[in-house]
């Protein structure tokens, strides 16, 4: 008995200390109760993003048709390198990369600004501009489909009416301008969330310094210019930023307009992965594989550089 | 209300450069660039298609409402619309309830590793979907997971899974730890701290990630159309698309099933467009 008590007081001691611990720090918890919180996002994350990743990269080592893997070593890296079509794929994807987000920026500034300047009808205007970012790439994607349409789309319409027939083209149909149809439709569906970026950036910044640019009598074209814009730096770039990581990665658009035709003209390196591994039937899924590792490397790579590159001071954050 | 009594002190400074006139019509230009497609769209959407090909552009007259009948029964896209719905209201719940889980765990707790684990969950955010890809294919057909919609929702957890742990690891971070204290002082356990705590103070956050993570995954298209082949199980997109492939001329019918995949997103808008605008743009302000 008296053991039985002296136990008990025992325990009860412990609980006490373990209790007066937590309460002295409450940041920390046990183990049991952090795998309770975290284990089904690190399930999620380790069964469907890090095990297919790592599964990806070890596949294009082989040579795979349905269930028969066959090791061929570095044979699918060796044969991209003389693949022309990837490297067609590759220029795309990069005149994509570095040349629409300068597009979609500069629009989203510009809007923003005439936000800010207090235009009529500002709050109409703003989701009205913003109304393309929520709609899918399919519903964008048909769309200017109608638009670009040779006989009755409204672009060709409208240079007809005002008496430029020569203008008028197979907007998507010709491989000179298929590329850049498809990026000014992609432009149009990002500009307004540019513009919702950048008014709020424009909003945080310090008023003093407006305030003071305008008691110099500083017109709105130098405060732009030496103020806004300089103090925008790091919203512009991170914006530039995350363009260049989406067009990277670009497929939807591409794949329901063009599909990568004419002529390869709109191809990029998400299109001709797909084609490779479900498309075409080549039925082999580690070639497919092998690009997109390379893809997934240089997508890495460009992260790290440009953030090196470009925001010195600001880390990126998206 | 800063910003707009701010606005009225400073009347436009913009009519110094422009004049007002040249301004508003470049301003009436680009909303008709912006919204004119849209409206377009909605006009096509109540035509036959053989008023369409008399006259692209006339006012519908009469409306056809019955397009929307026909395209909900005849032309399968009820069965699309409540596949998509399915994938993606089961897909969010699941990626805001364990999305939480961790961001709570991350924000709240010290213990070794945190930040790594934080960074591991975060980086995949970065990653083009074809790493995954292929692989996810591969997988799902192993397990039998493939050509069902459950498999593509598990999918979709994985694909928001980094966004929304960014996003509500951020807002459960400003949580006062008082409120955590004077808990734990009351007896909560870290479980019910959780739930009867984070979630509740947390909602406004996690309003922004449900309708955030709802509209990008009703939208979704390159995994569904790798994942779902099966006419039976396809999701809104790649319904939409199919039945384009199928009656390419058919555009009324086309227009009518786009507005069908359009309307929810609008109806989302409407009613949380600060809280979508927010989530969309929490990383990209600083």
């Amino acid at each position: 008995m008296p053991e039985a008590i002296a136990l008990n007081v025992k325990t009860s001691d412990r609980e006490a200390s373990t209790s007066a611990r937590s309460l002295a720090d409450p940041r920390r918890a046990s183990r049991v109760v952090l795998a309770i919180f975290l284990a089904p996002a690190l399930l999620v994350y380790c069964g469907l993003t890090a095990y297919p990743a790592f599964r990806t990269i070890f596949d294009s080592f082989f040579t795979i048709e349905g269930i028969e893997a066959t090791f061929v070593g570095l044979a699918n890296y060796r044969e991209l390198i003389s693949d022309e079509t990837f490297w067609i794929a590759v220029r795309n994807t990069l005149i994509w990369s570095f040349v629409a987000p300068v597009l979609d920026v500069a629009t989203g500034l510009l809007l923003a600004l005439a936000l800010y300047a207090g235009v009529p009808f500002a709050r109409f205007l703003r989701v009205a501009w913003f109304t393309p970012v929520l709609l899918s790439y399919v519903v964008v994607a048909i769309l200017w489909m109608w638009i670009f349409n040779y006989d009755w789309g409204i672009l060709n319409a409208m240079l007809r009416a005002v008496g430029l027939d020569g203008l008028a083209s197979s907007w998507l149909g010709d491989p000179h301008l298929a590329l850049a149809s498809v990026i000014v439709t992609h432009a149009w569906k990002w500009a307004g969330f540019n513009m919702v970026v950048c008014l709020a950036a424009i909003h945080s910044l310090p008023r003093e310094v407006l305030e003071a640019s305008e008691l110099d009598n500083c017109g709105w074209g130098e405060k732009l210019r030496y103020i806004i814009i300089p103090m925008l730096r790091p919203t512009l770039l991170s914006l530039y930023i995350l363009a260049f990581i989406g067009k990277m990665k670009i497929f939807d658009l591409v794949w329901i307009m063009t599909q990568g035709g004419p002529l390869w003209a709109t191809e990029t390196v998400s299109t001709y992965v797909y084609k490779r591994a479900f498309n075409w039937n080549t039925f082999d899924l580690g070639y497919p594989s092998a690009i997109a590792t390379v893809w997934f490397l240089v997508v890495c790579a460009s992260v790290v550089i440009l953030n090196r590159l470009l925001s010195t001071r600001d880390r990126l954050e998206y | 209300m800063a910003q707009s009594s701010a606005l009225a002190q400073h009347p436009a400074p913009l009519p110094r450069l422009f004049s007002r006139g040249a301004l508003a019509l470049i301003l009436a230009i680009y909303t008709l660039y912006t919204l004119g497609p849209f409206l377009w769209l909605a006009t096509m959407s109540v035509r036959t298609t053989a008023e369409i090909s008399a006259d692209h552009y006339a006012w519908p007259r009469p409306f056809h409402w019955e397009q929307f009948r026909s395209a909900w029964v005849d032309s399968d896209f009820a069965t699309y619309f409540w596949n998509s719905t399915l994938v993606v209201v089961g897909a969010v719940a699941v990626v805001t309830l364990i999305g939480a889980a961790a961001a709570h765990a991350l924000a709240r707790y010290r213990f070794r590793g945190n930040r790594l684990i934080y960074g591991i969950l975060f980086s995949s955010i970065i990653f083009p979907p074809q790493i995954t890809l292929i692989s996810l294919y591969q997988i799902l057909v192993d397990y039998n997971l493939y050509n069902s919609l459950l498999g593509l929702s598990l999918v979709y957890v994985s694909l928001q899974l980094p966004l929304t742990v960014y996003l509500l690891e951020g807002f459960f971070a400003r949580i006062p730890q008082d409120l955590f204290d004077a808990a734990k002082m009351d007896g909560y356990g870290d479980l019910e701290i959780f739930w009867r705590i984070v979630l509740p103070v947390g909602m406004p956050a996690i309003a922004t990630t449900l309708i955030l993570n709802f509209i990008q995954l009703w939208n979704e298209f390159l995994f569904a159309v790798v994942l779902i082949t099966d006419p039976e199980k396809r999701t809104l997109p790649i319904g939409i698309r199919a039945f384009m492939g199928d009656h390419f001329q058919d555009i009324g019918m086309i227009a009518t099933g786009v507005m069908i995949s359009v309307i929810p997103v609008i109806i989302a808008y409407v009613f949380f467009s600060e809280k979508l605008i927010r989530g969309m743009t929490a990383g990209a302000i600083k």
